[in-house]
């Protein structure tokens, strides 16, 4: 009875201000875990970790302080995103979580658990680009190509929440990305090239 | 970064007991151990931006990570004010109907962290936890005050970006974007830890270097900050904020104003600059000029020229006393016109 | 954004009818076409999907089976000589397969990052983490973090035998009459920052023996030199060693060997018998993979009253670091008939200098350039009027009197106010120029060219595309020249088995490469043509090459009897019959086309010019600088990839923002370590950062392939500095032009608010 009148304080609650997009899931703690006096302690040795990439489960074992990053090109081979700073600076290793982007080299693997992550590697569809990847293609927005998967995918994040950003949403979009080549005029013509058309 | 053990805390009871040093670890006094120059062998991990580069860097290297994204995500309105979980996401705030209409300074702020990644990983209350980003701090090669060390290197180094306030000994500015306006607003933090919980006016939960020189707050190690507590605000407010790169960089100078008016009469106001001391640094003479005032460009340069007037330079950072300045002048002529 | 463009061929005969000879020399048999198809067109980069997919794999990607993790120990002191080592907790750590130590104690380090050892495990964790095992004792030696301690009488002789080493020392003319013709002259000191080369991918490779064969997947900007290298380091032949490098994250100059890493990364696979990668962390990279050298200049120059420059009396140092050089060219461009310049090496205990994006020139392009605005508002001309008063004469690497008024009036150069914005308000605007040259010619590339009977096209090269467009532009003149679509023709490149071409570096790629790849595949049309003679009942001179099929034309076309086979038959013959280009290659069988050919003489050149304009805004209460617009006007021979040309013309341009405005590396005066080895504190603009940009590549067909990797990222940096000193009235002799500078400048020039 009492329980049942706190979810429903709770709901109204929601309907007047609002909670955030992501909170759901993990604010729902269930009250056996809440029961649970002794909490799991994992690792420092290898702990078993299922990583969904692009829609595939990947088992694997790591140790706690494997980043996210690390797990993908170490363990899986999975090489699309880069490391470059490695300190959440240039956004060469950025995938998207739940529609938005992170930099995976600052994410513990053990924590990205129970989400699908996406990288560049599996946005196209066989050998039909995304159509972000063809803009970028189109507009020359790479030359080495080491920053162009981050930039791919902050684009695509960008213009799935977005489909028609004026320049300056892109550019804001896009901040959290370095280029060192200097193919920052392709990229902002291919994000705003796709204006509308992001969902391939 | 050195190998650690993971806990993954659902609420914060759990967090608290996991960051609590068992009777194994041999010191009790987690404090006292900071103070030896040790950093805490328990530390929380939440959006981790902060922690994995510092662990990277082996400046921070704790025994055990303790995950603390399983406490509060959302805002919830009440007393007039928002009571905003630590956990929540900074684009999550950046984007929230109703702190967007109530605390512009703080959306400002939100608005101007990091990059859309940081913002998207980064949480409320890792935002007032990070540490500082001083790069003798950050670097290994120099082992610095607040590392334990005997020196500060800014002193007589590379200190274009370290503070203008504060006198030392540790001339770090305080990283937090967010801290600013939430002292400009009279916030509280709540605190959980293994007594309970209590509430902090965040306005005294910061600590000068002479204080506390191996972190910058009054928090134990095994307490956490679980909500941010904003009363309502007053009518105007608004934060200004310059960096040197507009894409992703740390403030210069930054400052946050909240202001109670009477009319087009300010009552009261509360001014505070950030990235120009070891903590927000709140200017009480400033706000007392501006009461009973109208804002004009002449009373907005007036105050700033106050708020800075206390500034104690380095070898290499005077300039930041104008960029302070400019800050607060074009804080207080954006609230005047919010 | 970008409005880039090119202009018409007429406007660049034009352009080029002022000097003689017109026409330099063509290549005898295949000469560039008269009319192109693809050349000079907008073709997107081939290797686009693979990049944009994370299907390219770069070094830093490559897995092999059983690889092990290195690392590098190294110092974390500026001077110092080692007391002791002991490794052996390192030696026994978990998963640790191979240590080195290359250090014994009494030696001595010389920068913060020098190498001292390296270790091989089986995970990066366990690398680093062993790392940190091995104890190293220091004796801790006075260091010298920057010039100006260097330099001091009372310095410790830290350098042998001095900190200092006197370079070039020039003089020209006579001085002391120059000076005496000068009715004004400025004085001053200018200045440069180091920065570092910051290529997103680190340096690094992966290396595996097969016995006492090696093969090194490494990020670099020459595979037969980093073959060269490796061969040499380790004592063994360069036939035993195959370097791979099929895609590379940037090198800027900082990429031509194997350097210490790759060395130490082929020891460890041998010593631990596994493959082992070994990718340098960013902070590593910072420290010890390269900078390009400050510059200081006390310069004294004199202008007579009608704007003429009479004189230019310099003396110059600068930092390359531990021991290596810093000179740079100066004056730059401009004609001082009497001149001195003395120039100073000054060693400091930072990591060496390399080759670094037109190395030198945006160091004396800034010196000078700036200079020129000042001189200019002492004889109170217009800076662009001024400085076409004093331009070397017209020439097909000296175009700078063109370029000025095309570059003036896309930027507006009519609506600039002379120094200091006098609009009201905080915000100040301001307009500046400069100008740049570059060389970019190239030789000695080597290809092979096979067409097989289903038609295929196979190039061969052993160069390498480091991010510039090599392939797309090779794959755009062997398609060019077969008749073919770009998308028929693959290229295969960055491994040292193929024949040898030189590393990228100078902007010389393009102008090595692209004679190559018309010669070799204008040999294998040929080949192909006498192949299928027999088969067609022609004679082979009567074959030409249409658009996707070869045709039989009329024996008497002048043009075949005269000068043979050539690639530019115009195929102005009646066409007696046409053969699908498939069809003709069916008539090979089972024997290809096997051709190999090499860069000659006729195709490319060498000398570039350009001019660049810079539009800023200053907030004169805050110091910052927002550069608004660049606009570039640049030549490069005859373009090829108009696309990828234009792109290479961005990046330089956003460079030289990054180098006028952000970046500088920062060394602890105290210690000199970095306090900014990172992307954080070592500034580069973001998206939000980038100017509009407005490329007008001038298109000088007659002259061959150049290079243009280099030249854009010359003039930047001086443009965006006088704009600055357009919009605020105060002069900034010193780049990077932070907000320190520019403030305590406007404070000294009487107060920012």
């Amino acid at each position: 009875m009492a329980r049942k009148k706190i979810d429903e304080s709770r709901r109204d609650f929601l309907k007047t201000v609002g909670v955030v997009a992501s909170a759901s899931a993990s604010l729902t703690i269930a009250p056996e875990a809440r029961a649970r006096q002794a909490l799991a302690t994992l690792g420092p040795g290898e702990v078993p970790v299922t990583l969904t990439i692009n829609g595939r489960r990947h088992q694997l074992n790591v140790e706690p302080r494997v980043t996210l990053l690390d797990a993908m090109r170490t363990r899986l081979e999975i090489t699309g995103q880069k490391r470059v700073c490695d300190r959440g600076a240039c956004g060469a290793c950025t995938v998207i979580i739940e529609g938005r982007t992170y930099y995976s080299c600052s994410m513990l693997a053990i924590e990205a658990q129970g989400k699908n992550i996406r990288t560049v590697d599996g946005l196209a569809n066989g050998s039909t680009l995304h159509p972000v990847q063809q803009a970028f293609c189109d507009n020359d927005g790479l030359m080495c190509g080491f920053c162009t998967p981050g930039f791919v995918m902050a684009t695509v994040a960008l213009l799935e929440k977005n489909p028609n950003p004026t320049p300056e949403q892109a550019k804001r979009a896009l901040d959290g990305n370095l280029c060192r080549c200097g193919t920052n005029i392709g990229v902002l013509k291919a994000a705003l090239a796709v204006k509308g058309g992001a969902r391939g | 970064m050195k190998t650690f053990s993971y806990v993954n805390a659902t609420n914060e009871k759990e967090a608290v007991a996991a960051l609590s040093p068992s009777t194994r670890d041999g010191h009790g006094d987690a404090l006292a151990a900071a103070r030896s120059g040790h950093q805490p062998s328990k530390v929380p991990i939440a959006g981790g931006m902060d922690l994995l580069g510092l662990m990277k860097d082996y400046i921070v290297s704790p025994d055990r990570v303790v995950s603390i994204k399983g406490l509060d995500q959302t805002i919830a309105s009440g007393d007039g004010g928002l009571r905003i979980g630590a956990a929540v996401k900074i684009a999550d705030l950046a984007e929230h109907a109703a702190a967007r209409k109530m605390y512009p300074a703080l959306v400002t702020a939100a608005e101007g962290v990091g990059t859309p990644q940081i913002r998207n990983m980064g949480t409320v209350g890792g935002n007032i936890m990070q540490r500082p980003r001083c790069w003798y701090f950050r670097n290994e090669e120099f082992n610095c005050l607040k590392k334990g060390g005997s020196r500060c290197f800014a002193v007589d180094g590379e200190n274009q970006f370290h503070a203008i306030f504060g006198d030392g000994p540790c001339h770090i500015v305080h990283p937090s974007s967010l801290a600013v306006p939430v002292i400009a607003y009279g916030g509280r933090f709540r605190v959980a830890g293994p007594n309970g919980a209590r509430e902090i006016d965040a306005g005294e939960f910061f600590q000068m270097p002479n204080a506390n020189l191996y972190g910058e707050n009054v928090l134990q190690p095994n307490e956490i900050v679980t909500h941010v507590i904003l009363p309502a605000p007053g009518q105007r407010s608004a934060s200004y904020e310059v960096r040197f790169k507009q894409s992703h960089d740390w403030p210069l100078a930054a400052a946050s104003v909240n202001l109670v008016m009477s009319g087009s009469t300010v009552k009261s106001a509360r001014i505070v600059m950030g990235a120009v001391a070891p903590i927000p640094w709140r200017v009480q003479a400033a706000e007392r000029m501006l009461a009973g005032k109208t804002i004009t460009e002449g009373v907005a340069t007036d105050v700033a020229n106050a708020a800075v007037a206390g500034a104690r330079p380095m070898t290499g950072n005077q300039y930041k006393i104008q960029i302070a300045r400019t800050a607060v002048k074009r804080a207080v002529l954006a609230a005047g016109r919010a | 954004m970008d409005n880039g463009s090119r202009i018409p061929a007429s406007g660049s005969r034009q352009v080029a009818e002022v000097q003689a000879p017109a026409r330099p020399p063509q290549h005898e048999k295949y000469p560039w076409p008269e009319k192109s198809r693809l050349l000079g067109t907008r073709v997107s980069r081939i290797d686009g999907p693979m990049k944009v997919s994370g299907r390219a794999k770069y070094s830093y990607d490559i897995v092999r089976p059983g690889m092990l993790y290195g690392r590098i120990l190294r110092s974390p002191h500026a001077h110092a000589r080692l007391k002791s080592i002991d490794a052996s907790a390192a030696e026994k750590a978990p998963g640790v397969k191979a240590l080195l130590i290359t250090i014994k104690p009494g030696e001595k380090v010389m920068f913060p990052g020098e190498e001292i050892g390296a270790l091989a495990a089986a995970t990066e964790q366990q690398a680093a983490d062993a790392l940190r095992m091995i104890k190293v004792e220091w004796e801790v030696l006075p260091a010298l973090a920057n010039v100006e301690q260097a330099m001091r009488p009372e310095a410790p002789q830290v350098f042998t035998p001095a900190n200092t080493r006197r370079g070039t020392a020039q003089e020209d003319g006579d001085l002391a009459a120059g000076f005496k013709s000068a009715a004004f002259t400025v004085e001053g000191t200018y200045s440069t920052q180091v920065q570092t080369h910051t290529s997103l991918e680190t340096h690094g490779c992966v290396c595996e023996w097969n016995g006492d064969n090696l093969t090194a997947w490494v990020s670099t900007q020459a595979v037969h030199g980093t073959r060269e290298g490796f061969a040499q380091g380790l004592k063994i032949p360069q036939a035993n060693v195959r370097v791979i490098t099929e895609f590379m994250g940037g090198g800027f100059g900082s990429k031509f060997g194997p350097d210490m890493q790759g060395l130490l990364c082929a020891r460890l696979a041998k010593a631990a018998n596994a493959p082992v990668k070994l990718m340098l962390d960013r902070k590593e990279e910072h420290l010890a993979t390269g900078n390009r050298p400050s510059a200081f200049a006390k310069v004294k120059a004199g202008v007579s009253a009608d704007g003429k420059l009479t004189a230019f009396d310099a003396t110059t140092w600068g930092t390359g670091g531990a021991g290596a050089g810093s000179d740079y060219p100066l004056p730059y461009i401009y004609v001082f008939p009497n001149r001195r310049r003395m120039h100073t090496d000054v060693y400091i205990n930072s990591g060496q200098q390399r080759a670094m994006r037109a190395p030198g020139h945006p160091q004396g392009c800034f010196v000078t350039e700036v200079l020129m605005d000042e001189l200019a508002d002492q004889v109170r001309m217009d800076p662009m009027e001024f400085r076409l008063k004093n331009l070397p004469p017209l020439a097909p690497n000296a175009m700078w009197a063109k370029y000025f008024p095309m570059g003036a009036e896309r930027i507006n150069w009519k609506s600039r106010h002379v120094t200091g914005d006098p609009t009201p308000g905080p915000i100040k605007r301001g307009l500046g120029c400069s100008a740049n040259r570059w060389g970019g010619a190239g030789t000695g590339a080597r290809a092979h060219c096979e067409i097989a009977s289903d038609g295929s096209v196979v190039m061969r090269c052993g160069t390498q595309d480091i991010g510039t467009g090599n392939r797309t532009i090779m794959a755009m003149v062997v398609a060019e020249t077969l008749g073919l679509e770009v998308p028929q023709i693959t290229i295969e490149l960055g491994d040292s088995h193929h024949p040898f071409a030189p590393g990228s570096g100078g902007s010389t790629t393009a102008a090595a490469v692209m004679p190559a790849m018309r010669v070799t595949a204008g040999k294998a049309r040929d080949a192909l043509f006498e192949r299928i003679a027999p088969q067609l009942g022609v004679a082979a001179t009567e074959i030409n090459i249409g658009v996707g099929e070869v045709h039989v034309v009329s024996p008497s076309t002048p043009d075949s009897s005269a000068s043979g086979q050539t690639a530019s038959r115009s195929g102005q013959a009646p066409i007696l019959r046409r053969v699908a280009w498939r069809d003709a290659c069916k008539m090979l069988g089972t024997v290809p086309v096997s051709v190999d050919g090499q860069w000659e003489r006729g195709l490319s050149a060498g000398g570039t010019s350009g001019v660049q304009f810079a539009e800023v805004e200053v907030d004169i209460e805050t110091g910052i600088t927002k550069v608004k617009k660049i606009v570039c006007v640049q030549d490069c021979g005859l373009v090829v990839d108009l696309k990828t040309a234009e792109t290479q013309c961005h990046g330089g341009i956003i460079s030289g923002v990054n180098y006028g405005v952000f970046e500088e590396r920062i060394l602890d005066r105290n210690t000199a370590n970095m306090v900014n080895p990172n992307m954080e504190w070592y500034h580069m603009a973001g998206q939000s950062d980038i100017p509009e940009i407005d490329v007008v590549l001038v298109d000088t067909p007659e002259r061959g392939v150049i290079g243009i990797g280099e030249p854009p990222a010359v003039a930047t940096a001086a443009a965006v500095a006088n704009a600055i000193r357009n919009a605020t009235g105060v002069t900034l002799r010193n780049i990077p032009i932070t907000p320190d500078k520019l403030l305590t400048e406007l404070e000294r020039a009487g107060g920012t608010n």
